[in-house]
């Protein structure tokens, strides 16, 4: 595989799916509209109770303190691809439960945590040129060079990324990562629509952009065939082996994990692009 | 590829985040929210390393500790209404407190059993806090963060005062807010469904939740 050449073959494409998402963002917004038409339907309702003099009615309204821009959008991010979705995450639920879950066990278990750790610094200096690029993309030139700075002494004092070596200063601590998605979201585009990949989880139109865009920049994309696989398969049961559990307990807690997954996504992106 | 496993980071660990905030009893008015989050914390971790219990048979024991300790810290009133979201107009008084009963069976039964199970030695940093008056009444926001080994997991609390105590009334987890999360699924389900129905739901899942816990047991 070849990435350059597929992102080229593939430009029409993206540039389709990038329209697409535009376009969807504004469908999105329809969506608000329709939510408040709904609302009101729902205030008219007549058997219902009004509530005298609730302190706490507009809790988590818009002019929350902490919650200001939360509400409305990113509660209406479209979802035409429900079916296909649901499966998805079905697919991926079993995925986990059968094989990931089990292997990243069995590796906790003979890997020791030091090892564990180094694998995942390695892998996570391997991606410094994506989030670098997109630093700049987004106009971040400290966190561009600090960026540059940590891959500098963790490729060389910290052996190949290993070791963190530059987290030892607090100065050089990792900063929140950047990818190619948060900077199309940092220039005003919306998720567009919500879809989950069997292996990658979930994700949105604008994000599954970003991330072929910023699989140029992924060394690892330029391995050839069967090894790659191994790779990336190896880096994932690596990051899990950290978590195991934590896709549980949000699943457990869900009435419906569907949902709760969709949303935590939105939540957790739209965090990431403010950042 | 990083972005799916950063997104399995915020498979929320509300467990901790519920967990890791405990009352403080003598946090009455002189206390910042900081500060009561703090005392019953550590008070929190002390019981999850207790070794008196380490046994099985003594996890329920353990919990009548922890348990009412959290209610008193978190405001279960104004979550459970936070994730009605506008369907909270939906439910009249009677059937509000019920849903608040049920919801706050199935958090504790949902974290408090997990994290009683998994405690991996995590301990918390404490980051800053921000209080703002609002017309509603002061409301802080305690940033923290969690750190288990080699990785760090943001939690924030959002709280407000109750009869002079700081109480909290959300989470965010990695930016992930729980009642908001909450609200998205029970808004799709109020969608179709009705206030009893919700109701039922809730508190099957948390039976469901328990039965699953004793036979694994």
């Amino acid at each position: 595989m070849k990435p350059v050449r597929l992102v080229r073959a593939f430009m029409p494409l993206l540039i389709f799916l990038l329209v697409f998402v535009m376009m969807t963002g504004c469908a999105a917004r329809k969506n608000v509209a329709d939510n408040s038409l709904s609302d009101s339907t729902i205030s008219n309702s007549s058997d219902m109770v009004s509530e005298p003099e609730d302190d706490f009615e507009d809790e988590f309204a818009d002019d929350d303190p902490f919650d200001s821009e939360d509400e409305q959008a990113e509660e209406s991010t479209s979802d035409p691809l429900y079916y296909w979705n649901v499966a998805m995450h079905h697919v991926n639920d079993k995925l986990y439960f059968w094989i990931l879950k089990p292997t990243a066990k069995g590796y906790r278990a003979v890997a020791p945590e030091q090892m564990r750790t180094g694998v995942k610094n390695f892998f996570h200096n391997l991606g410094t040129p994506i989030r670098f690029a997109n630093c700049v993309l987004q106009g971040k030139p400290e966190k561009a060079s600090l960026e540059f700075c940590r891959f500098i002494v963790n490729s060389t004092a910290g052996v190949l990324g290993f070791m963190d070596i530059a987290a030892k200063n607090p100065d050089l601590a990792a900063p929140s990562s950047e990818d190619f998605g948060q900077t199309l979201g940092v220039y005003g585009l919306g998720n567009g629509v919500y879809i989950v990949w069997p292996v990658f989880g979930p994700s949105s139109l604008r994000d599954t952009v970003g991330m072929s865009a910023d699989s140029v920049l992924n060394p690892t994309s330029y391995i050839d065939g069967t090894t790659a696989v191994g790779v990336n398969a190896f880096e994932k049961v690596n990051a899990i082996s950290f978590r195991i559990g934590d896709y549980e307990s949000l699943k457990d807690a869900a009435i419906d994990p569907y949902e709760a997954f969709r949303d935590a996504y939105i939540q957790y992106r739209k965090k990431q692009i403010s950042e | 590829m990083k972005r799916s496993y950063n997104f399995t980071a915020i498979a929320i660990i509300f467990v901790f985040a519920l967990t890791f905030a405990v009352p403080a009893i003598s946090s009455a008015t002189g206390d910042g929210p900081m500060s009561s989050l703090k005392k019953p914390v550590n008070e929190l971790i002390d019981i999850l390393k207790d070794p008196k219990y380490k046994d099985k048979s003594a996890k329920d024991a353990q919990s009548e500790k922890i348990w009412p300790l959290i209610k008193g810290i978190f405001d279960f009133t104004t979550i459970s209404k936070g994730t009605l979201g506008k369907y909270r107009k939906k439910f009249d008084k009677a059937r509000l407190a019920t849903f608040t009963e049920e919801f706050t069976t199935l958090l504790g039964e949902t974290y408090l059993k997990k994290i009683q199970g998994g405690y991996q030695n995590e301990t918390v940093k404490y980051l800053t806090e921000k209080i703002k008056e609002t017309k509603r009444g002061p409301r802080a926001q305690v940033k923290t963060m969690l750190v288990r080994g080699s990785i760090e997991i943001p939690v924030h609390y959002n709280m407000l005062k109750v009869d002079g105590n700081w109480r909290i009334y959300d989470v965010k987890v990695e930016g992930v807010s729980l009642v908001k999360n909450y609200r998205t699924q029970f808004q799709k389900f109020l969608m179709k469904k009705n206030p009893d129905q919700l109701i039922e739901k809730v508190k099957k899942k948390a039976e469901s939740l328990k039965q699953s816990k004793t036979e694994k047991e």
